[in-house]
């Protein structure tokens, strides 16, 4: 199904994002796992997604890590690499922990972001100000989203939602320029 | 009725699933490491599909020629028990002991298959369904085939087909939400 979405609206709501959350598998990882004969279990992420979170919290924008679904420590094992593990919540309610975020913040609904891929994700994608699907997320998150990335899930959504984000700021191109120049890490 | 209203007619009738393991629950590609260690890929969406079938009061079962170490960390983490792994290649006699010990018929039962192994107990039970990338021959007899490949969320995408048919897919998903 293909699904039309109007990018001048995201743009919209993207500029207003201060906080921007998302789960780790489905969305971070392509939703696998490989296990091996010892029951030892192997994970995949994607490189520039990394640098997708790195980005937004260089410029002023919170991120959370809200992970709902690891089966071992995998996504705070991802989180502490990139040294955003203070991001990182082991959570069975995303709304929950987003209201408490919101108000420990003090902004609103309109000001997260969020991207997800499941029925588990529809109340929040619901509430929140800029609701993002992975391009192999269900059929029901696409059509509730404000903007579908191109990747699916593992493959890069977040690197490209980040950019998204930043352009929308007006931000992007100066903090590319920077991280040419500095690096980010 | 068209093919997916007899699906859902199907669909409506099934207790339990049992699941063939490699080109349902994988797909289908074996991992070597130099020292010879064999690992296999997963589905989470399935972890999602196992819990909400669980939540409607369906059971599960695999059925495998053989119940590897592999099988058994994943049935762990998909939440089906142990004695729900069966290994034996003769899969139709293991049908009539499972039907016999639980009272279950043909027509409670729903068998996602891929291959030639699969057949007679596919055209045997009531609800039979291959994944899009199965054999030809599997997917000639199923009554319903999923969107998904093998490994890549057909019990997710089955678990939501049956529950819906049976008008329990909205109440499961929302305690599943709710309880993380």
């Amino acid at each position: 199904m293909a699904f039309e979405k109007n990018l001048e609206e995201a743009r919209e709501r993207a500029k207003k994002v201060k906080l921007f959350a998302h789960d780790v598998h489905g969305v971070l990882t392509p939703d696998t796992f490989l296990c091996d004969v010892e029951g030892r279990r192997k994970y995949s992420f994607w490189h520039m997604d990394g640098f997708g979170d790195l980005s937004l919290t260089a410029n002023g924008i919170q991120i959370a890590f809200l992970d709902t679904t690891s089966i071992d420590e995998e996504g705070l094992v991802r989180a502490r690499e990139l040294k955003l593990d203070k991001f990182y919540y082991r959570v069975s309610d995303k709304l929950a922990k987003l209201e408490e975020l919101k108000k420990e913040l003090g902004i609103g609904y309109e000001n997260i972001g969020y991207i997800g891929c499941e029925v588990t994700d529809i109340s929040v994608m619901k509430s929140v100000g800029f609701a993002v699907a992975t391009a192999d997320a269900i059929d029901e998150v696409k059509e509730i989203a404000h903007y579908i990335t191109t990747a699916p899930g593992g493959r890069g959504p977040i690197r490209e939602v980040c950019e998204f984000i930043l352009r929308a700021m007006g931000k992007w191109e100066e903090w590319v320029e920077k991280v040419t120049r500095m690096g980010y890490k | 009725m068209n093919a997916k209203e007899i699906a859902i007619e199907k669909a409506k009738k099934v207790k339990f699933v049992i699941l063939d393991i490699h080109g349902i629950l994988t797909d289908n590609t074996l991992y070597y490491t130099d020292d010879g260690k064999k690992s296999e890929c997963f589905s989470l969406r399935d972890r999602l599909g196992c819990r909400a079938l669980t939540e409607g009061g369906i059971g599960i079962a695999f059925l495998t020629s053989k119940i590897t170490r592999t099988d058994e960390q994943v049935g762990k983490i998909l939440g089906i028990p142990l004695e729900k792994l069966w290994g034996t290649s003769a899969k139709m006699s293991k049908l009539d002991e499972f039907e016999k010990e639980s009272g279950l018929k043909d027509e409670d039962i729903c068998y996602v298959g891929d291959e030639m192994i699969d057949l007679g107990i596919m055209k045997r039970v009531g609800f039979s369904v291959a994944p899009s990338d199965g054999s030809i021959e599997a997917k000639e007899v199923a009554t319903y085939i999923t969107r998904a490949g093998g490994g890549k969320g057909v019990v997710r995408e089955l678990a939501e087909f049956i529950l819906k048919a049976q008008g329990k897919w909205d109440s499961v998903i929302d305690r599943i939400t709710k309880s993380g």
